[in-house]
């Protein structure tokens, strides 16, 4: 058992990475939407804009903090936290990398390797839904409070193929830890494939991508904020830093969500073909283990940036009837198919 | 205190809620505002409000001489000035008796018809921003630069170009034009193109535009539609064809007509309308080529326009459909009364109708779909 | 009401949401890909369809209706005689002109007989149409390419004579002085001279449509 040094070492490095990764995404995400918009992007605040995202953090910091009159106050302040801290908190039990040797002593690259994480990342996911509806409500605000509505109506909806999807993922794997389905995926796949969940999964990865999209409250299923028909949605009222911790928030919740995308379906820190354990130092490997890991989060990443800019918005009841009528029989079809998989495999 | 829509209020058993869609809203296009009575998501009953931009363009009309009405007109349907104006210039013309030379004809048609391509692009760009779709709008506003580029070089000016004057022109197509014309033409339907691409055969486009209020034909023909709107209806109606004006005849191009008159329809029918008037241009540019090089732009009119006492009305395919001009001379060098019939006010009309019973997200795909101009609506 | 029912037929490629979508990724990659590439160009004129307003100014048309000027001919001598048309040809009414008369020893300043004693231009008001422009006589006031306007104080934008004419100095400097406007070439009076402006078949075609519209 590792100490509590380094627990506490390793929960303030993720902390901070995953605040980089998020502040950085509001750089990439409005660079990347003016580069595929013919245009430039922010690009003035250091060198290609990058220090754009602190300059918004000054500014998000630095305004004036405004609460409605006739906001509910106890609530209206509620309303970001509740919605920040389970985004940050859900990456605990995902990894982010395979271990590392420093000192004699083998460190694994994840916060805490615990065995429901599965199930902790579904109660844990579902807590965010709290700081929408509080924040849509105390608001006092129509717009917000239709955001509000919506975006409960879509969570809970969609949390169902979701669910569903990580099931089969269980299933497939046998286990709950994340961790242990990482070192599932080494190896290959039918002689020529890599292990991969998405090869296993090729029905469920789509279903939980899809439902991921919602879970996140992203283009095509933006609902929630939905600018040009609810305004802003849920957090019309908020301003200064409370509108950014709801910012902050979504992008800690798409780094945790690619995160869980990679360690199901496309191998965690595992390349295909190659074994890098066999031939890295540890902590080269240790090292390399986390880039692989990270490259691979980096595209999904950059996947929801890029659907964002491709796609238009769906209508509430089309949310809820993709949701109910087809990903829900998907995913029950899904589970049912791994299950015989399984079955007749083991 | 909380406006509730006019007109009675929906009874029954339920929670209704009032919402305030506008004036200022990301949504409604200049300053709209729509009192919409909503049990849920779904509109029960919407009431546009209308005047928030109303700047009493008529009475202005009143106070200016003849010429000097040009500019207002500029600022009635922003985003296609040049048809704004040819609309009034002509109905001045009519009222004075007078042909303006072909050439000039000529130039007011391909300037015109770029408008038509402007303010198409516009449309459809917003009405992908309006869906979410946030990407086409870029691609197509680009190319709008573009003819705007070309409007500059005309006479200065890009968005309130003041085209034309009574009895002519005020300059002769720039020689930028022959230059540009050609790349402008592939720009515009590359753009057409990729909106395509993105937006038509997706399905989440699909979902949230076949099928949206949809109006039958007899509706939209009671209701006073004119322009796109109706066409979407499937009425193939078109001022161009119809009632040619400044050589319209002569050119060969088709009216592209919906079926349902939904939100698709009129979004194709722009899409399509756009290919029809890079036709027009053409043809109208190689008749304008033709032409001599000093063939006159400008019909003898005095220098102070003093129309004999009457009245007139007049009207041309504007983008959006018949924009009309009613003028009411005293003889004097100051219209006695001008009235416009922008098409917008028209379709305005029917759209608590149409929006009845539909969800909030679709009242916002209905009315940029529908294109209304508040500067041309309230005038 | 009657509200026409519409059948939503979809092709099985429509059907399945992800072919479009995907297809439409391929699209915006392609932009992506290219403004990428374009981005790492040298100079501020990066992205082809983008300007970096500050450093990289477009190309503004000769003609451009921007900002005021009061012309100067060939000898320095302000071309304008104080005559107002510019002020009654404007539809916004932002123009005040009052005339003088050239005092004795003063004609090398001035090219008419009379000047303009006061000229003042309210560019909140004006519309830029040009109207005033067309209006006078003597070619005198001109808009400029001149469009960053913004001033701090409405006081600011009320442009007075120096104003106007020091605007022409520094479109002078800058070599951005507006060509001289082209006629428009007028219908001469029908009864006679209609042939000679209008060469042949073309002018006889014109005639005929002419003669067909107002029939």
């Amino acid at each position: 058992m590792e100490g509590w040094g380094i627990i506490i070492i390793k929960i303030v490095f993720i902390w901070t990475w995953t605040l980089l990764i998020a502040t950085l995404m509001t750089w990439i995400e409005r660079r990347g939407a003016g580069l595929i918009q013919d245009r430039l992007g922010p690009n003035r605040a250091g060198p290609f804009g990058i220090f754009q995202p602190l300059a918004d953090g000054i500014k998000l910091f630095t305004k004036e903090d405004i609460v409605p009159e006739k906001a509910h106050k106890i609530l209206f302040a509620l309303g970001p936290i509740l919605f920040a801290l389970p985004a940050f908190s859900a990456y605990a039990v995902v990894p982010f990398g395979d271990k590392i040797v420093l000192g004699g002593k083998e460190i694994i690259l994840q916060v805490a390797d615990v065995s429901v994480g599965f199930l902790y990342i579904v109660a844990i996911g579902s807590m965010s839904v709290y700081g929408i509806v509080l924040g849509g409500w105390g608001s006092n605000n129509k717009y917000s409070i239709l955001g509000g509505l919506r975006s409960t109506a879509q969570l809970i909806s969609y949390e169902v193929p979701w669910g569903l999807a990580l099931l089969a993922a269980v299933l497939l794997y046998g286990t709950f830890s994340l961790r242990d389905m990482a070192f599932a995926q080494q190896g290959v796949f039918l002689g020529f494939l890599p292990n991969w969940g998405i090869f296993k999964q090729p029905l469920g990865f789509i279903l939980f991508m899809v439902a991921a999209y919602a879970e996140a409250n992203r283009v095509p299923f933006d609902l929630p904020e939905a600018e040009s028909e609810i305004v802003a949605g849920y957090h019309t009222e908020y301003g200064s830093m409370r509108l950014g911790l709801y910012l902050f928030g979504e992008y800690v919740n798409i780094y945790t969500l690619s995160a869980l995308i990679v360690t199901l379906y496309f191998g965690a820190w595992n390349l295909p073909y190659v074994d890098m354990s066999k031939f890295l130092g540890p902590v080269a490997y240790g090292l390399a283990s986390f880039l692989v890991f990270f490259l691979k989060v980096a595209f999904f990443l950059w996947l929801f940036v890029w659907v964002r800019w491709t796609v238009p918005r769906f209508r509430y009841d089309q949310v809820m009837g993709l949701g109910w009528k087809s990903l829900i029989p998907l995913a029950l079809i899904n589970l049912f198919i791994t299950a015989l998989f399984v079955q007749f495999t083991a | 205190m909380v406006q509730e829509p006019n007109g009675p209020v929906v009874s029954g058993s339920g929670d209704y809620v009032t919402i305030n869609i506008g004036p200022s809203h990301p949504a409604m296009h200049g300053t709209l505002r729509v009192i919409a009575q909503t049990d849920g998501e779904t509109v029960i009953k919407a009431d546009p409000e209308i005047g928030y931009l109303h700047r009493g363009v008529e009475k202005l009309g009143e106070n200016l001489t003849y010429h000097q009405f040009i500019p207002i007109t500029d600022r009635l349907n922003y985003c296609s000035a040049i048809a704004n104006n040819v609309s009034y210039e002509r109905a001045v013309e009519k009222l004075m008796g007078i042909e303006i030379p072909v050439k000039a004809q000529l130039v007011r048609v391909i300037m015109m018809e770029l408008a038509r391509i402007a303010d198409h692009q516009v449309c459809v760009g917003i009405l992908g921003v309006d869906l979410g779709a946030f990407t086409p709008f870029f691609y197509q506003i680009i190319q709008r630069e573009e003819i705007y580029e070309v409007f500059e070089w005309y006479n200065g000016a890009r968005l309130t170009n003041t085209f034309g004057r009574i009895g002519g022109l005020d300059a002769d197509l720039p020689e930028k034009f022959a230059e540009k014309w050609p790349g402008l033409k592939d720009g515009i339907r590359k753009a057409n193109d990729e909106t395509d691409k993105l937006l038509t055969h997706n399905r989440i486009w699909m979902d949230r535009t076949i099928g949206v209020n949809p109006f039958s034909p007899e509706d939209a023909l009671s209701w006073g539609f004119t322009g796109p709107c109706l066409r979407a209806c499937g009425v193939k109606r078109d001022m161009r064809k119809n009632e040619p004006y400044y050589l319209y005849d002569q050119f060969d191009f088709d009216v592209p007509t919906g079926k349902n008159g939904d939100v698709f329809d009129r979004y194709m029918v722009r899409l399509k309308e756009m290919e029809e008037s890079i036709k027009i241009i053409d043809q109208a540019y190689r008749m304008y080529l033709e032409m001599p090089e000093d063939a006159p732009l400008k019909a003898k009119v005095p220098k102070i326009i003093k129309p004999p006492a009457g009245e007139v009305y007049s009207a041309i395919e504007s983008p959006n459909g018949e924009l009309g001009f009613f003028i009411k001379s005293d003889g004097s060098d100051k219209p006695y009364r001008i009235k416009i019939r922008p098409p917008c006010y028209m379709i305005y009309q029917a759209f608590p109708e149409m929006v009845e019973g539909e969800m909030i997200a679709d009242l916002i795909a209905c009315l940029s779909s529908l294109n209304i101009i508040a500067g041309e609506l309230d005038r | 009401m009657a509200r026409p029912v519409v059948k939503k037929e979809f092709s099985l490629s429509d059907r399945v949401y992800l072919i479009e979508i995907i297809k439409g990724l391929g699209l915006t990659w392609k932009h992506f890909l290219f403004n990428f590439r374009a981005c790492f160009r040298p100079g501020p004129h990066t992205v082809p369809t983008c300007w970096q307003y500050p450093e990289d100014l477009r190309e503004i048309a000769p003609i451009f209706r921007g900002a005021h000027m009061l012309l100067l001919d060939e000898k320095g001598r302000e071309k304008c005689v104080g005559c107002g048309m510019c002020a009654r040809a404007c539809p916004a009414k932002c123009i005040t002109v009052k005339r003088g008369k050239v005092q004795e020893g003063e004609e090398g300043k001035y090219a008419g007989k009379t000047y303009c004693a006061e000229f003042k231009i309210d560019m909140l008001r004006c519309i830029f149409c040009g109207f005033c422009e067309e209006a006078c006589p003597k070619g005198a006031i001109v808009l400029g390419q001149e469009y960053e306007l913004a001033e701090y104080t409405p006081e600011k934008c009320l442009y007075d004579k120096a104003r106007l004419l020091a605007n022409y100095e520094k479109a002078k400097s800058e070599g951005k002085l507006k060509p001289a406007r082209k006629p428009v070439p007028v219908e001469a009076p029908p009864p006679k001279a209609a042939p000679k402006s209008k060469p042949k078949a073309a002018a006889k075609k014109v005639k005929e449509k002419e003669g067909t519209k107002q029939a």
